[in-house]
């Protein structure tokens, strides 16, 4: 909703995500914000960005698979173990550069996703939430057991920082603007999907099975189109972790993890990739205040044992999402959407 | 008179003066001469491990305590703990890597677990920080060259020690049945399996690997698999992973009316086990691991220093004896490390090199480690590696032996 006197002349400008003039100097000022993040904060808050934004890549591709084509998906973290291997895989035996082995990544989780996708074709709901829980399940074993030479088996992976121009791009600053930059062209990516022809298609498969196809859209291929989608974003979530943590397991991708995705996804809401960035930021910004008022609490000599601050900590997480969700069933993007709507008709009330 | 009066006051103002001058200029000189080193820290106050780390760390709190008050104090040296709330998460420790070297500068840093191995393993070469661990390493970080370090070897390795005592004390010659529990698809514990049937591989006629079973994580019944294992008519089961396998492998035995000793380490061992199961159903049952049990008679004087400098709500036990043991190696690298290049410039590349300066006599850790010699080829002690176990006997947990045993000689798997 506009307010009064605001309109377009074409479809072009109407069509635009920045479309008034204050809409695109906030953008520009929240661009400068972050990419000066770096020097108003310290190494260890852009460690908690740079993780943030990760995280938040892996949760825009889940976006796009549970949010955008309705395909239920709890084995993200594998693919973002994929995309881990594969990049650690390429970047240390093949001597790759991380400009190909992040895309090579990406591409390596879309393609395994395929497999997972195919029963999307025949089923849905909690079977197909079975489906990809068996690609958690599967990934650990598949990766220990493989030969040595290709994944490390259970020994995993180490691999050496990201090199551009002979530079190294090791520390936590330069991991922050690497992180920032695959994060804007993804989230670019992400936002212009969901108004593109695939996009509508995803959107037209999510609310109906069936119509879809009286429409003349594939629900095969767009189902798969779905999951390769979404785990090429996990892939590639995936390649910047490994670079991030400098060694990979098969520990460090849990089925908690795809839990967590989810579970940032459904906060932030499920149907807009503002979703995955509010989500994302809720769930890190309640995960990081609540360790440290635990920290603060031990170390105050209150008496209160570690194992309860643990299990406390936990609990206000839960509590959170719960509180959350029972105010804002449908994410926190859509009381963003209602604020922002009730801004522009200020000071007429919005219903 | 007046005057006199007046003068005799003005002197001993300026005695006290003078007196007040000497003690600052004093403590000013005492103050100069101190070095202060920073070790950090990893712990696990808000994580999976939040329940122990009061005696975890504890452990280290007390020997680092004791040791600024004693020799520190003749070295003119003091180590600053500086801790670092981790989770028990790579993420969470890489996070948190480059504000630790920027801001600490530390010279060693204390690692927990995984974790640190994961994230830190490839950056401290490059870092020039040296890691010591308490906890016992994997092989899926042994590799040479690396700046990860711990007393104690693979949990495979430790095993191995405990085994090999066992086999030597079955009354007939033949190898020692070994059954084993673990999880796939998490590569530590395949690991420690897949160490222990390298050890059968290379002493077939000491040891057996008679049946290997996969469970969940945290099961709830595992009769079943425990059944096939039995069939084979095991001298032992390994149960390397978790408290959740030990208690669920005891239950199981139980129930098919078994007695079968299970083995475990010092993680998941036979005081957190006696937490859920009553101890008569341990009997028999063993944790080894590479440090001295903290019922051992020689281990006094570390218990006696762990009572008086522990701060926490820690008790000493099993977990406070592993992470003294790993304080007092640190210490005394450093000790190492200053007669080498002095109180005040030691250096991480300093405690490195004491650390590969040849053998650490058993003398100098309070009765908690054996004799220890690092090297480039491992992240643990080469050469003579021993361990320690205990075992439950009737009905009590008491160490098997006053004396180190001997750990077979283990190539890489």
């Amino acid at each position: 909703m506009l307010p009064s006197g605001v309109y377009f002349e074409s479809f072009d400008r109407e069509g635009r995500y920045l479309r008034t003039k204050p809409q695109i100097a906030c953008f520009v000022g929240l661009l400068v914000l972050l990419a000066g993040f770096p020097f108003l904060s310290n190494d260890y808050l852009l460690g908690i960005a740079s993780m943030m934004y990760i995280t938040m890549i892996a949760v825009f591709g889940l976006q796009i698979t549970v949010g955008m084509a309705g395909q239920i998906n709890l084995g993200q973290s594998a693919f973002v173990g994929i995309g881990a291997y594969v990049a650690a895989a390429l970047s240390g035996s093949a001597g790759l550069p991380f400009w190909m082995t992040i895309p090579a990544a990406g591409l390596a989780a879309g393609s395994a996703s395929i497999l997972f996708g195919l029963p999307a074709v025949r089923v849905k709901g909690f079977y197909l939430a079975l489906t990809t829980i068996a690609a958690q399940v599967i990934f650990p074993i598949v990766v220990i057991r493989l030969p040595v030479a290709w994944f490390g088996g259970p020994n995993g992976l180490a691999m050496e920082p990201a090199h551009i121009f002979g530079r190294t791009l090791g520390s936590p600053m330069e991991m922050y603007y690497l992180c920032l930059a695959v994060l804007l062209v993804l989230g670019t990516f992400a936002f212009n999907l969901q108004r593109s022809r695939v996009g509508r298609a995803f959107r037209a498969l999510r609310d109906n099975d069936i119509v879809p196809g009286v429409l003349g859209i594939n629900p095969f291929r767009y189902k798969i189109l779905a999951f390769f989608g979404g785990a090429f974003f996990g892939g590639i979530s995936g390649a910047l972790y490994a670079y991030f943590v400098r060694y990979v397991t098969t520990d460090q991708f849990t089925l908690w993890l795809s839990v967590w995705y989810i579970g940032m996804l459904i906060v932030g809401g499920l149907h807009s990739p503002l979703g995955a960035i509010l989500g994302t930021l809720f769930i890190t910004g309640v995960q990081e205040t609540i360790h440290h008022v635990g920290t603060l609490l031990l170390a105050s000599h209150s008496g209160i044992s570690g194992g309860i601050v643990f299990a406390s900590t936990n609990v206000v997480l839960g509590g959170a999402i719960i509180i959350t969700l029972i105010f804002e069933p449908y994410g926190l993007a859509h009381r963003w959407n209602l604020i922002k709507a009730a801004y522009r008709i200020w000071p007429y009330s919005h219903n | 008179m007046i005057r006199a009066r007046a003068m005799k006051r003005f002197g001993r103002v300026l005695l006290l003066l003078a007196a007040a001058v000497a003690a600052s200029l004093a403590i000013g000189v005492d103050a100069r001469a101190e070095t202060v080193y920073n070790f950090s820290v990893s712990v696990d106050y808000t994580g999976p491990y939040a329940a122990v780390m009061d005696s975890w760390h504890g452990g280290q709190v007390a020997m680092v305590d004791w040791w600024n008050k004693t020799r520190g104090k003749e070295l003119g040296v003091r180590v600053n703990l500086k801790t670092y709330d981790m989770r028990y998460n790579p993420s969470v420790v890489a996070q948190n890597w480059p504000s630790i070297l920027s801001g600490d500068k530390p010279i060693l840093h204390l690692g927990m677990g995984a974790p640190d191995l994961i994230s830190l393993m490839k950056r401290l070469p490059e870092d020039k920080v040296p890691m010591i661990m308490g906890t016992a390493m994997v092989g899926t970080v042994w590799v040479p060259n690396g700046w990860h370090f711990s007393s104690r070897p693979t949990y495979s390795h430790e095993f191995a020690g405990l085994f090999e005592y066992l086999a030597g004390k079955l009354p007939e010659k033949r190898p020692l049945r070994i059954g084993t529990v673990s999880t796939q698809g998490v590569s530590g514990y395949v690991d420690i399996v897949n160490g222990v049937v390298k050890l059968a591989k290379m002493y077939p006629d000491r040891f057996q690997v008679v049946e290997s079973v996969w469970v969940d994580i945290q099961p709830i019944n595992i009769t079943n698999e425990i059944r096939r294992i039995a069939k084979e008519k095991p001298d032992v089961i390994l149960t390397a992973n978790n408290t959740a396998q030990v208690i669920a492998t005891v239950k199981a035995l139980k129930e098919l009316g078994m007695k079968v000793p299970v083995v475990t380490s010092s993680h998941n061992g036979l005081n957190e086990v006696a937490k859920a199961v009553p101890l008569e159903d341990l009997e028999g049952s063993y944790s080894v691991f590479a440090f001295a049990p903290y019922m051992d008679k020689g281990v006094k004087q570390a218990a006696d220093i762990f009572n008086k400098y522990n701060t926490s709500k820690g008790t000493w036990g099993t977990t406070a004896a592993q992470n003294a043991s790993q304080a007092i190696l640190s210490l005394r690298t450093l000790e190492r490390a200053i007669s080498k290049v002095g109180a005040a410039n030691v250096t991480g590349q300093a405690m490195y090199d004491a650390l590969m300066a040849g053998e650490f006599p058993e003398s100098g850790f309070l009765g908690l480690l054996p004799a220890l010699r690092f090297s480039k080829d491992a992240p643990f002690p080469t050469g003579d590696i021993k361990v320690k176990a205990i075992t439950v006997r009737n009905g009590k947990i008491v160490s098997l032996s006053d004396k180190w045993l001997p750990v077979p000689k283990l190539d890489k798997w």
